[in-house]
């Protein structure tokens, strides 16, 4: 039972780097209807944007911020470069699935001769560590969850008080009548891919920071539960994707300690083919802030 | 040199098959198949352990199931119907009700899994050292290593490639092949018009899945091994860049592009000098596949050999009242 709830403990600090990661996921295709699979590999080199300032003697912490700007530039640039100028030219939904998986591999493949083969960890000091009955958590991981709750409470703030706010969800529910209420799509759009891609920078540097080591390879691990999560709250909603990793997060972690920590993974799948045989618009569809569009 | 010749003649065999599978699923019908390298893994995986005797054979350094030690032609059937028989589960979670963008990530997040599973359950399929000493077909009554059987064994994929070309063909040009294509180009009018959109998802996804087996059979009858790292995702979208550079949903773009790109990478690099640190080509290599699909994506979408466009002669009466989606195609 005590193993239980220390598994427990783990999730609230996986549930926190799910959402941080899965909020900007979704909310990238909320409010451009694209499903970004380069959405992994950002992470991991941001994580490693992060690691060549940790290496060179800063803080993790002080070299977090520029793990989100690198993600944050990456994202928009990425958007700029290859997303916008494809859907411009009207490529279809699939089109744009496969052109990002592409991407995908792209990113992967460059970073690898540059960043090397080998995983590499944070020279971190996980601090104290803080004991609530069965639960173990170190000061880091209690940093990283405080972190995340702030980030969700900011997304918050931002979509329900600010005009940019307002704007995105406008934006999210009909592009086209957005643009002719006079609000500047075009700027939203690069503001949305900034915004979610500094969430990616941030997730990535964490997830680093909770994992052991982390590769070029881990890109496509990060991804699964992200995709789970986002899904089962309903695609485009951020509210829903802070309910998925809640739930994906409590589930693998329990799960690992139940039956083996290699399927964890497999447990975030099970939950996603549930999800999509009994409810494919996820839990929170349509109810969101940013309803999918279509 | 036969080695090589044969090697590179039956590789091409089998990207050929596996590309007219993509061809059918993704050019035809428009369903994006990321999951498609499970169907080539699970054919290779049931040829292997229906013709590997039991796995206390060799010293017992390897665990496998099954391990029924049939004769030639079994073992190969057996594939092709595990690979269709793959097909129908996948697709009743993934083609009933989700957009196609969902879709596709679903069975791209399918591959991922599926291949954590093997890899992490030793007891299966023997985890990530994966299957070797797989017997090849016939070998106990010819000599697997003579030139002749080389030859033999190239001919025979190639024959293979070459009746699945044709049967590609017949189900392109059929009625069934133009409700595919209707249903790809407008699925609202397809079903308007009485089609049964799952229903056609369901059997081109049976067709491309008994394909894929067959190509795993007849690829790991000549290497002999088969392991989780041969069939890793990113393997899917070679096949991928090999449909959309070929020219998807026309089955001579599929033979071209299989030909060009996963045939002529693996040969051009092979006689590059090598430069570089270790492991420099074969990124650059996957580089190039993804920028490959970017560019022709964005500069000819449509492929080096384009489908064909089909045009009828509208019939009066048709052609005013009717649907202009349905008189097009």
């Amino acid at each position: 039972m005590s193993l239980i709830v220390a598994a427990f403990g783990f999730g609230l600090v996986s549930m926190s780097i799910i959402a941080i990661s899965a909020v900007g996921f979704t909310m990238q295709f909320g409010i451009t209807n694209m499903i970004n699979l380069a959405y992994g590999q950002v992470m991991i080199a941001s994580a490693y944007a992060a690691y060549a300032l940790n290496n060179a003697g800063v803080s993790i912490w002080l070299s977090l911020p520029v793990g989100a700007i690198f993600g944050a530039v990456f994202s928009f640039l990425l958007n700029r470069l290859v997303y916008a100028p494809f859907q411009r030219k009207g490529t279809n939904l699939i089109g744009m699935v496969i052109i990002s998986l592409a991407v995908s591999l792209v990113i992967a493949n460059v970073m690898l001769p540059i960043v090397g083969y080998y995983s590499v960890s944070y020279h971190q000091d996980p601090g104290t560590t803080y004991h609530f009955g069965s639960i173990a958590l170190t000061g880091e991981q209690i940093l990283i969850i405080a972190l995340a709750v702030v980030v969700m409470l900011a997304i918050y703030a931002l979509l329900r008080f600010t005009r940019l706010g307002k704007a995105m969800r406008a934006t999210a529910a009909n592009p086209t009548l957005a643009r002719n209420c006079g609000i500047p799509t075009a700027r939203v759009v690069d503001l949305a891919w900034l915004i979610t891609g500094a969430l990616c920078g941030v997730a990535g540097t964490v997830a680093g920071m909770n994992s052991d080591s982390f590769s070029v390879a881990s890109g496509s691990e990060f991804l699964i539960p992200i995709i789970a999560a986002s899904i089962l709250g309903g695609a485009g909603s951020p509210y829903g994707a802070m309910i998925g990793a809640v739930i994906i997060g409590e589930m693998t972690e329990i799960s690992a300690a139940i039956i083996s920590p290699e399927y964890k993974q497999v447990v975030a799948f099970a939950v996603l083919v549930l999800v999509m045989v009994l409810r494919p618009q996820g839990l929170l569809a349509k109810r969101g802030a940013l309803a999918a569009a279509g | 040199m036969t080695y090589y010749l044969t090697t590179v003649l039956v590789y091409a065999a089998v990207d050929i098959l596996a590309c007219l599978a993509i061809s059918l699923q993704f050019g035809v019908s428009g369903i994006v198949n990321f999951s498609f390298i499970i169907f080539q893994a699970a054919g290779a995986y049931t040829a292997a352990v229906l013709s590997l005797p039991r796995d206390t054979a060799n010293g017992g350094f390897q665990t496998y199931i099954l391990g029924l030690n049939l004769s030639f032609p079994l073992p190969w059937i057996a594939a092709t119907l595990v690979g269709a028989l793959l097909a129908p589960p996948i697709g009743l979670v993934v083609l009933r009700r989700l957009r196609s963008d969902y879709q596709a990530i679903a069975m791209l997040v399918l591959s991922v899994i599926a291949s954590l599973v093997v890899t992490n359950t030793p007891a299966f399929l023997d985890g990530a050292a994966g299957l070797s000493l797989v017997p090849q077909p016939l070998s106990d009554k010819f000599n697997p290593y003579s030139e002749a059987y080389l030859w033999a064994y190239t001919a025979g994929a190639l024959i293979l490639a070459v009746i699945v070309f044709f049967i590609a063909q017949r189900i392109i040009n059929s009625p069934y092949g133009r409700s595919l294509r209707a249903m790809r180009e407008n699925e609202v009018a397809a079903k308007a018009l009485g089609k049964n959109a799952v229903a056609l998802k369901m059997t081109v996804f049976v067709v491309g899945g008994a394909i894929a087996g067959l190509s795993g059979a007849i690829l790991v009858g000549f290497i002999t091994t088969w392991a989780p790292s041969t069939w890793l995702y990113p393997e899917t979208l070679i096949l991928f860049a090999a449909v959309i550079v070929g020219g998807r949903g026309n089955n001579y773009g599929a033979v071209l592009g299989a030909l060009l790109v996963p045939v002529g990478f693996e040969e051009a690099t092979r006689y590059l000098p090598p430069f570089g640190p270790p492991g420099l080509i074969p990124a650059l290599e996957w580089v190039c596949i993804g920028g490959l699909i970017l560019g022709f994506l964005w500069f000819r979408p449509r492929g080096v050999l384009p489908e064909r466009r089909r045009v009828f002669p509208p019939r009066r009466q048709v052609a005013e009242v009717g649907n202009p989606s349905a008189s097009r195609d």
